[in-house]
């Protein structure tokens, strides 16, 4: 179904949802930093800058409770955190890089175990996705395949259009229900053409050599020069739209406490730390070879996928200026 | 731009920094060179360890050479040779940090070759890193700086940078905050801290936080919430300042890298400014093996004995 909608119109969409009960996570400033967040009104959307942190934690939270427990002399009471209590979400100002990664990471959380915590956010979460009309020189999603406008993982998708306003076009049943349940604020298509795509720079990779080399190359002295600067924090992990892995930990007292699921980073090197005190992965170049393999090689043998989706912020944030850009065009040209 | 900063020295110095390099390298006066080197992006820079002449034509200088390398030399990171003598590029604040390893015991003096960077200012960030550094640009803690040409180092290339004056961006922050009552100071903190996704970033480029088991990791007991959640994070940042406290001489790196824009380094120099009030004491200045918090002296401040 193909639509347009203006800017005062999506504003007044998002209010009525959000006067509707839903909770409408987009784009806005928290403490001057743009993130993902509730919004209050339409008022408070940045739809001009890429947030800071992907749009995965509408899904996978930064911190989540999954249990709680109380002890009451020997009575002790498990309770478990209920995902039918999940609230209705539409996600709004979705860039096609953060859009492209939710299906991606679809495959891991519905394998061999069904994480329910994910899937019924998943369910119960309409996607408005956002074409890109801006880009720097560390957006790559060119580079893996994807474009400033790919719905990948939208199922509503709008694009910005010359005089404001954006197309529109649904690509589910869940976005075609969000523009018939508000038919009013939608108009047919008046044939104005988009704005300008942004124009990533950076030259596509060869996916299928770079997984060829890594298959061949777990020991290479090329991962010493790689990362023998990289400094062992999560920032990219965690700005990651991909990285899904998590740590459960216990927290509270003797007598209450809840059991919480919270992001966790290869990059660590607590992260492959055994108890014996023996850690596999003792030295840093060790552990960003697993970055690289986990998203150009094991994702793909193991899903078919590959684990990046060009967004960049790993490139811009990254405390030592690893570029895996770069490291990647180096690979496919080895 | 009216407020554009001349960072014209930044060539003469980079071709100084890699002949003194290939000099050292060649002579084999030290094992290895960590200084900073060109990267893909326009205008970017990285942080790079060389150790043949060959690859001195690597090094460069320039307003987004921001890592300070110190931290490349501690015992956190394992990754870099150690075992002879070692050439670092440094600048006025990443020498402050070196002063406090020295005096730590951290590093040996005789194992290390300084190259010193006459500074004129570096970008407080570099997720653009081909802005132009203007007083919009720059480094909060280059507005600040009074360590422009390092003293001390082996080597300075022979240049001058122009300084513009600047207003101190954390002397106004820190007197706004000291302005507010507990509750308003309680409640902006609050809104920074619960940003936190605990990534450590801020620790993993700490010259200072070399500890090989950081008490924050630990879960046998567990003496600081790991959980990205506003108690823990709380605890952590404030944890961290302590730590810090006559120790930390303004780096900013765990300011610079927060990917949550959390003003850490407010923090840093708060403690500061009250080490130098209650001991006159600043950090980075002289190679001393104890601060004030890690002494007594029987003219200390006692005023808080109630």
């Amino acid at each position: 179904m193909h639509k347009y909608i203006s800017e005062n119109n999506l504003k007044a969409l998002l209010d009525h949802l959000i006067a509707d009960g839903k909770r409408v996570i987009a784009p806005r400033m928290d403490a001057g930093t743009p993130l993902y967040g509730p919004l209050a009104d339409s008022a408070g959307i940045v739809l001009d800058q890429l947030p800071r942190r992907s749009a995965k934690e509408t899904f996978f939270p930064v911190c989540e409770d999954i249990m709680s427990y109380d002890k009451e002399g020997q009575q002790v009471t498990l309770r478990d955190v209920s995902p039918a209590n999940f609230p209705e979400t539409i996600l709004v100002g979705v860039r096609p890089c953060d859009a492209a990664a939710i299906p991606v990471l679809d495959a891991v959380f519905s394998w061999d175990y069904k994480d329910e915590f994910f899937l019924e956010r998943r369910r119960k979460t309409t996607i408005v996705g956002l074409a890109c009309t801006q880009a720097d020189d560390a957006c790559f999603c060119t580079a893996v395949g994807l474009s400033p406008a790919d719905p990948k993982g939208s199922d509503l998708f709008l694009t910005p259009v010359e005089g404001g306003g954006y197309a529109c076009e649904t690509f589910t049943d869940k976005g075609e229900a969000l523009v018939n349940n508000h038919g009013e604020l939608f108009a047919e298509p008046n044939g104005t053409p988009a704005l300008p795509l942004a124009e990533p720079q950076t030259e596509k990779f060869d996916l299928k050599k770079v997984k060829a080399w890594l298959d061949d190359h777990f020991e290479d002295p090329a991962w010493d020069s790689i990362a023998v600067r990289c400094v062992g924090c999560g920032a990219c992990a965690f700005l990651c739209p991909a990285c899904h892995c998590f740590d459960i930990v216990d927290e509270g007292t003797e007598k209450a406490g809840k059991r919480r699921k919270s992001w966790d980073a290869c990059g660590f090197w607590k992260f492959t730390h055994h108890a014996s005190g023996h850690n596999p992965r003792d030295l840093q170049p060790k552990r960003y070879r697993n970055r690289i393999m986990h998203k150009f090689k094991y994702y793909d043998d193991k899903f078919g996928q590959t684990l990046c989706t060009g967004c960049g912020r790993c490139i811009r944030f990254c405390p030592v200026g690893i570029d895996i850009a770069a490291i990647v065009n180096e690979i496919s040209k080895k | 731009m009216t407020n554009s900063i001349d960072t014209s020295i930044y060539t003469a110095i980079t071709e100084a920094i890699q002949d003194e390099a290939r000099r050292i390298l060649s002579e084999r006066s030290v094992i290895a060179v960590v200084g900073y080197t060109a990267a893909r992006r326009k205008g970017s820079a990285q942080p790079v360890v060389i150790t043949q002449a060959d690859d001195a034509g690597k090094l460069i200088f320039s307003a987004a050479c921001v890592n300070n390398l110190a931290v490349y030399l501690t015992k956190a990171k394992k990754e870099i040779p150690k075992g002879g003598k070692i050439g670092i590029v440094v600048k006025g604040c990443d020498l402050k940090a070196l002063v406090g390893l020295l005096g730590e015991s951290q590093l040996k003096r005789e194992e290390l070759y300084l190259i010193g960077v006459p500074c004129a200012g570096v970008l407080a960030s570099t997720a653009q890193p081909a802005r132009e550094l203007t007083g919009d640009t720059i480094a909060p803690k280059c507005r600040e700086c009074d360590n422009h040409l390092p003293q001390g180092c082996d080597f300075v290339p022979d240049q001058r940078p122009v300084t513009l004056e600047l207003a101190g961006k954390y002397s106004a922050e820190i007197a706004r905050l000291e302005a507010m009552t507990p509750a308003e100071r309680w409640a902006y903190w609050k809104e920074q801290f619960k940003k936190c996704i605990k990534c450590y970033a801020c620790r993993q480029v700490c010259p200072f936080c070399f500890c090989e088991q950081c008490l924050c990791d630990r879960n046998k007991p567990q003496m600081v919430e790991t959980t990205p959640r506003p108690a823990g994070n709380t605890a952590w940042h404030i944890v961290r300042a302590m730590h810090l406290a006559g120790r930390c001489a303004g780096c900013a790196e765990c300011e610079r890298v927060c990917p949550m824009d959390i003003p850490l380094n407010l923090l840093n120099r708060k403690m500061a400014k009250e080490l130098k009030e209650l001991y006159d004491y600043e950090a980075g200045f002289e190679v001393r093996e104890k601060g004030p918090l890690a002494m007594y002296d029987e003219k200390d401040d006692q005023s808080f004995i109630k």
